[in-house]
């Protein structure tokens, strides 16, 4: 007589084995001992090593009920922030902008802003701890002026960092650039993008530097990786 | 039910099991704490955005999988690993009397496993089915079935001499 395989006799005890095999196999237990030590013998290992897993000593979830709690909160509270940022952004660039753009800025000048990161864990980027400090006026003006922007149009540019701080961008000029709304490829565009590769960044579908370097080299590529797509979507989602 | 009401309730009913599954992988208590938060920071983000709710277990399992594996790798919290030819089989008169030996053993068995072999049997020790199993880890439902088989091949000859004093 032929033996059960350990194979038939496990996905037998986790239910996994279809009904007819199923059947079969108990029938065959039923006149082969050697099978139903075999498979006695299965079962205790299996149940020893869950025995040795349910028993691991777990820190008390108290304690980490409460920082989640205090992390829902945080999260909650930073929904609104890119929202209030870029208001205060639009309200502040009317001072600046004028009625001339130089050239296409769809993308940044490589040699101006070729991105900068600062030192963040995953963790503070998905706790909504990384932020999205308003650009102060001085370092706006720079901004410009390492474009040659002297007089644009009101709400023409969003002085946008290249890579967001919500994904771990510093607050330097070199990740800074005059980024226009009028464009195909404009600042509501690239926010859409900051979003999903915030989220993907935190269902830990994509690391942070690979987002970073990504949005970095070429963020309307990037889009276009991401999105899948080749032109800007309606509602990206 | 607000999304944080839904993301509290459901770490309560699944932060141990995440917990148990990320210190199979390696992680040190603090940092599988960490990834357990994150996860949860994710999920509240998941349903806020109206994705998906069907079968969340599987769902945070699969977050928990990718950050922790992610988290290990730039902490480098690893626990050493134990090659399985350094593993002595044989059992010392003492610790065969003594469970807690027993267990350290059976656990140093296990960790000699193949990696993903462990996942799947951690993995199934929480409950979770072939088929999220295999979209857990990104196998197929026949290789965690397959995957089993030589564990418990392992498990049941280590065992033999484990217990030898059984019964």
């Amino acid at each position: 007589m032929s033996h059960a395989a350990d194979r038939d006799l496990i996905l037998l005890l986790d239910g996994e084995l279809d009904p007819l095999r199923a059947a079969g196999l108990r029938r065959h237990l039923e006149a082969c001992i050697l099978c139903r030590e075999r498979e006695a013998e299965i079962r205790e290992s299996l149940a020893d090593y869950a025995l040795l897993q349910s028993g691991i000593a777990l820190p008390d979830a108290r304690a980490a009920r409460a920082e989640l709690r205090a992390g829902l909160r945080a999260q909650e509270t930073s929904r609104f922030a890119p929202l209030a940022v870029a208001l205060a952004a639009c309200a502040a660039l009317v001072f600046f902008f004028a009625s001339r753009a130089p050239g296409d800025l769809s993308k940044p000048k490589t040699a101006l802003t070729p991105g900068e990161t600062r030192v963040i864990s995953v963790s503070d980027v998905c706790r909504g701890e990384a932020g999205n400090p308003i650009v102060p006026v001085s370092l706006r003006q720079k901004v410009f002026q390492e474009y040659g922007i002297r007089d644009a149009r009101p709400n023409a540019y969003e002085v946008d960092y290249l890579i967001t701080p919500e994904l771990g961008g510093a607050d330097s000029i070199r990740n800074l650039w005059p980024e226009p709304y009028s464009t195909v490829w404009n600042a509501h565009v690239k926010d859409a993008l900051e979003d999903r590769l915030h989220r993907m960044v935190c269902e830990g579908k994509l690391d942070l530097a690979t987002a970073q370097r990504d949005i970095a080299t070429d963020w309307i590529a990037a889009y276009k990786k991401y999105f899948h797509t080749d032109r800007p979507l309606q509602n990206p989602g | 039910m607000s999304a944080a009401d839904q993301t509290v309730q459901l770490f309560d009913r699944h932060r141990a099991a995440l917990l148990r599954y990320l210190l199979s992988l390696r992680l040190a208590v603090p940092d599988a704490e960490e990834v357990v938060q994150e996860v949860f920071l994710a999920l509240y983000e998941h349903l806020r955005n109206g994705k998906p709710q069907s079968n969340l277990r599987a769902w945070l399992f699969t977050v928990a999988h990718n950050l922790g594996l992610k988290r290990r790798a730039r902490d480098q919290h690893l626990i050493a690993l134990v090659p399985l030819d350094t593993i002595d089989e044989s059992p010392g008169p003492e610790e065969l009397f003594a469970d807690a030996q027993r267990q350290s053993r059976l656990q140093a068995i296990v960790r000699a496993l193949p990696e993903q072999d462990q996942y799947v049997l951690a993995l199934r020790a929480e409950g979770l089915p072939y088929r999220e199993i295999a979209g857990i880890l990104g196998i197929s439902p026949g290789s965690v079935a397959n995957s089993l088989a030589r564990s418990v091949e392992r498990l049941t000859r280590a065992g033999r001499r484990l217990y030898v004093t059984r019964g």
